[in-house]
């Protein structure tokens, strides 16, 4: 490659409707992913999202005497 | 108390789904140590096709995967729906056929495949019958959780039911459209893609089938085993949400990376390579996660043999996906495709981060499904250490045999013609074989204690009589 551009240069007009449709999902599922970087790590969000963690442990402190096993 | 959870929820199902699992543990890794023996020492072919490495190799992988991986799959997954969602199991009739018409499937596999009656995919090979069974009974076990979920008691859809959901929804089309045929007889059928599209279609399988079943399901498993045998909260949340969400969307685009220097068009190489090294942010975002859980209690390892295997299990896993990244890289790729090494790569993997967590989650399991403790601790102790010495002595002795033949493969002598021939490359290859071997071997004596401890561990509780005590306790409200 000689340069950036032709390294990059696509033809348009050879894209066929699976192509744009390849092409549109992928950026779309990009910028969603944009989006839930954004809301995960925005603090706002930090104690709402923490809280489920200890959604495993719900059930112990009402029915106590689970099994300990392996140690 | 916990034992009268068992009117509440259908832990039966659970419980044949783990012994199963324990079974077919023992099964896929014999079955396992018999073809590595067949590699070193040929003669243990005897000359009979039904016992060729051809035929039994997918037997091994078959009952590794689908038989043990699948049962250990559904036990853990029907097991902590019910614990994180609330409620039972949307039908329990629909849970009976998912494990009968699983173990169906694994039983046709056992008389098909040493049959010579493959349809030639890896990780794929059954036959188109037994594949519209695979899908029917996948969606039964897909759809029965997914209605659990939707009729829980819970406002908030724990992060490993999020894992779990994300590898059934994958697996039905990643399967489906893998499998698509046209039958030409009972037992012989023909794929409709052809050529490079074929082989796409296969890696975009075969890499799927380790990014959402060996991985995606298996993290459904860490993110609630790890954090109760831990009696902890997972260390980040947030993190595990990252996580999920970046290994549905990296995932997909991996499987070309499995086709370097071959007919597919270079750039699907490359895009499969980038996306892989992109891919070690999540994966190891995830592993830390889980092992910073056991942050402030770092000392429970040293008498907590189950979770030793769970962290362990992690261990491996970064190490996996890191490895698996720089193995795509065309320039490493080079030297490795083809080789002992991709053998070794996909071992840490199995035996390391699959194997290892599924054990320590069997465990966990086997205390709470029959009500008692373990029959040996010390058993799971000397487990623990047959796995993961096992495991280091098979990969070591692929990655130096890989690395090896990769070299010989390529050396060039002064005039330009191949240093080594084909032969003398696998005659080098030898002492590595046995080596694997003897790994292999440690690794399923492991296997045999843990069926012998599991076993014995459901005598104990017939013998005690806690399970017959919890089933006549009151139900749980």
């Amino acid at each position: 490659m000689s340069s950036l551009a032709e390294y990059f240069e696509t033809d348009w007009q050879a894209m066929t409707v699976n192509d744009w449709i390849g092409t549109i999902v992928t950026v779309v599922v990009f910028a969603l992913m944009v989006v839930a970087y954004f809301q995960v790590f925005r603090p706002k969000n930090r104690d709402r999202l923490e809280a489920k963690k200890h959604i495993p442990f719900e059930e112990d402190s009402e029915n106590s005497g689970e099994r300990d096993g392996g140690k | 108390m916990q034992a009268s959870l068992e009117q509440k929820y259908n832990f039966e199902v659970v419980r044949w789904f783990t012994i199963m699992a324990v079974v077919y543990l023992v099964v896929g890794a014999a079955v396992g140590v018999y073809i590595a023996s067949e590699l070193a020492w040929p003669f243990l072919n005897f000359d009979s096709p039904y016992l060729s490495f051809g035929r039994l190799r997918p037997v091994h992988t078959n009952a590794v995967i689908f038989a043990f991986g699948g049962c250990t799959l559904m036990a853990t997954a029907f097991y902590s729906v019910q614990r994180t969602c609330g409620v039972r199991l949307w039908s329990d009739r629909m849970a009976r056929f998912t494990f009968w018409g699983w173990n169906l499937v694994i039983v046709l596999a056992v008389l098909t495949l040493p049959l010579g009656l493959t349809q030639s995919k890896e990780y794929a090979e059954l036959e188109w019958p037994i594949d519209i069974l695979i899908a029917v009974v996948w969606l039964s076990f897909t759809i029965n959780f997914i209605m659990t979920i939707a009729t829980r008691k819970t406002s908030h859809i724990y992060v490993s039911n999020w894992f779990f959901l994300g590898m059934m929804v994958m697996i039905v089309y990643l399967h489906v459209v893998n499998s698509l045929a046209i039958p030409v007889g009972l037992f012989k059928s023909y794929s409709i893609f052809s050529g490079v599209q074929d082989a796409m279609i296969q890696w975009w399988w075969g890499h799927n089938a380790v990014g959402f079943y060996l991985t995606a399901g298996f993290l459904g498993i860490m993110y609630y085993f790890v954090p109760k045998q831990a009696e902890r909260p997972i260390y980040s949340y947030r993190l595990s949400v990252i996580h999920f969400w970046a290994l549905m969307f990296g995932y997909v685009w991996l499987g070309a990376h499995h086709l370097q220097y071959t007919a597919l068009p270079d750039w699907t190489g490359s895009l499969g390579a980038a996306v892989s090294i992109a891919m070690i942010i999540p994966s190891w975002g995830g592993a830390v996660n889980g092992m910073m859980t056991l942050s402030g209690a770092w000392d429970r390892l040293r008498t907590d043999y189950v979770l030793r295997f769970l962290i362990i299990a992690l261990a491996f896993y970064a190490m996996s996906t890191f490895e698996g990244p720089v193995m795509s890289l065309k320039t490493v790729n080079a030297l490795s495709h083809y080789t002992d090494w991709t053998i070794g790569h996909v071992h840490s993997g199995a035996l390391g981060w699959v194997a290892g967590i599924s054990i320590g989650a069997i465990y966990h399991l086997m205390t709470r499904l029959y009500y008692t403790e373990m029959y040996s601790i010390r058993l799971i102790n000397f487990h623990f250490w047959t796995a993961t010495i096992g495991t280091v002595i098979y990969i070591v002795a692929m990655w130096a045999s890989g690395i090896m033949q990769g070299l010989m493969w390529r050396a060039y002598d002064e005039y330009g013609t191949l240093a080594y021939t084909f032969v003398e490359s696998v005659d080098a290859m030898h002492p590595y074989y046995a080596m694997r071997a003897v790994g292999g071997a440690i690794f399923l004596f492991g296997t045999l204690v843990m069926l012998f401890n599991v076993l014995m561990t459901v005598r104990k509780s017939l013998v005690e009589g806690s399970l017959s005590k919890a089933r006549a306790l009151p139900a749980a409200v």
